[in-house]
């Protein structure tokens, strides 16, 4: 548990936000796989057997509680609407604090539970940490024209709940800056 | 790619994917094109925020180890009590099937006796006059016929073979 702890860990990441909610499916992802330990035949990774449980538990979860409905900017919490508006103004040869770095990581995990189990997997695994598609295929039991068609679809949905809070934020910042103008 | 929109290009994939000659030439394009301005930045940001997160490790936490050994132990035990109860289900039918066949006999056993002997028809009274207890304790009729004079001939008899 030691060894797999933190591969176990990243895996559950990339569904669920909340580190309880990681927590909880981190220690259901080590229940099944001590059950079904009798069944492991021993000629692939254990990591790679473990990964796939861990998958494949993570979708059943995310699937049983529902999504949650989409982010909007009145949800943000101030450091997230910061990180944004710089996002916006200048995006390269930004500086990245720990405080942004969080502040990036909270808003995407709250944008990925706008999504299905599916596209939020896909997504992360491929935009998020460069895995390629026969990886994705070989984590998840997928063929890969599936892969590469869910990914398709859900880095479409990743960039338009995107681009709804970037646009709400820039409306925001005009309308401020004409009330700045009148007075 | 300068004269034709790129949002599409930008959709078909992840920018870490492309190689520098296309990041030039989106560079290009998105300067004099608003539309796929944005669409860019969207998709930057969108993978800054995906890639932040991945880059951001988490370890468990201290004692989570304990907390799934706990867990383990408390649903091994749950499934104990429950495959207990799956046996229990399973032997019962065949112990309620036993129990309803030693019903039957008893009722069998002391139910018809009783019934025999609340009867006073002759015909009955007739075919019991063979039982266990007439045999034992009534006088034999063959008995009764040998007189006493006939067992002194007999000793008599015996005594005289005797000499």
């Amino acid at each position: 548990m030691r060894r797999f702890g933190p591969r176990v860990f990243q895996v559950a990441r990339r569904f669920f936000h909340q580190s309880t909610a990681v927590e909880d499916a981190a220690q259901e992802i080590f229940l099944k796989a001590f059950s079904a330990l009798d069944g492991f035949s021993g000629s692939g990774s254990l990591e790679g057997w473990l990964t796939r449980i861990a998958t494949n538990t993570c979708l059943n979860l995310v699937r049983g509680a529902g999504r949650r409905p989409e982010l909007a900017t009145a949800d943000l919490t101030q450091t997230e609407t910061d990180w944004l508006d710089q996002s916006a103004a200048a995006h390269s040869g930004r500086e990245h604090t720990v405080e942004d770095r969080l502040a990036a990581s909270d808003l995407a995990g709250r944008l990925l539970e706008s999504l299905s189990a599916e596209d939020r997997l896909v997504v992360m695994m491929i935009d998020g940490e460069e895995a390629s598609i026969k990886e994705v295929a070989a984590s998840t039991g997928w063929s890969e024209s599936k892969v590469k068609v869910r990914a398709f679809r859900a880095r479409k949905k990743m960039r338009e709940a995107v681009e709804k809070l970037l646009s709400a934020g820039r409306s925001i910042t005009e309308r401020a800056g004409k009330g700045r103008e009148k007075k | 790619m300068s004269e034709q929109h790129i949002i599409e290009r930008l959709e078909s994939g992840p920018l870490a994917q492309f190689n520098e000659s296309e990041l030039a030439q989106v560079a290009a394009h998105v300067s004099g094109c608003e539309s796929c301005r944005q669409a860019y930045l969207v998709a930057q940001t969108a993978e800054e925020l995906l890639r932040t997160r991945a880059a951001d490790l988490v370890q468990p936490p201290p004692f989570f180890q304990t907390r799934v050994l706990a867990a383990w132990r408390e649903r091994q035990a749950a499934n104990e009590v429950w495959s207990f109860g799956r046996l229990w289900r399973t032997a019962g039918a065949v112990f309620s099937s036993m129990a309803a066949t030693v019903a039957v006999l008893a009722a069998l056993t002391f139910a018809l006796p009783a019934t025999s002997n609340t009867t006073n028809s002759p015909a009955l009274a007739q075919s019991s006059a063979y039982s266990a207890e007439d045999v034992i304790f009534s006088p034999d009729e063959s008995d009764s016929t040998v007189s006493d004079e006939q067992v002194v001939t007999t000793i008599m008899d015996a005594d005289d073979e005797l000499r």
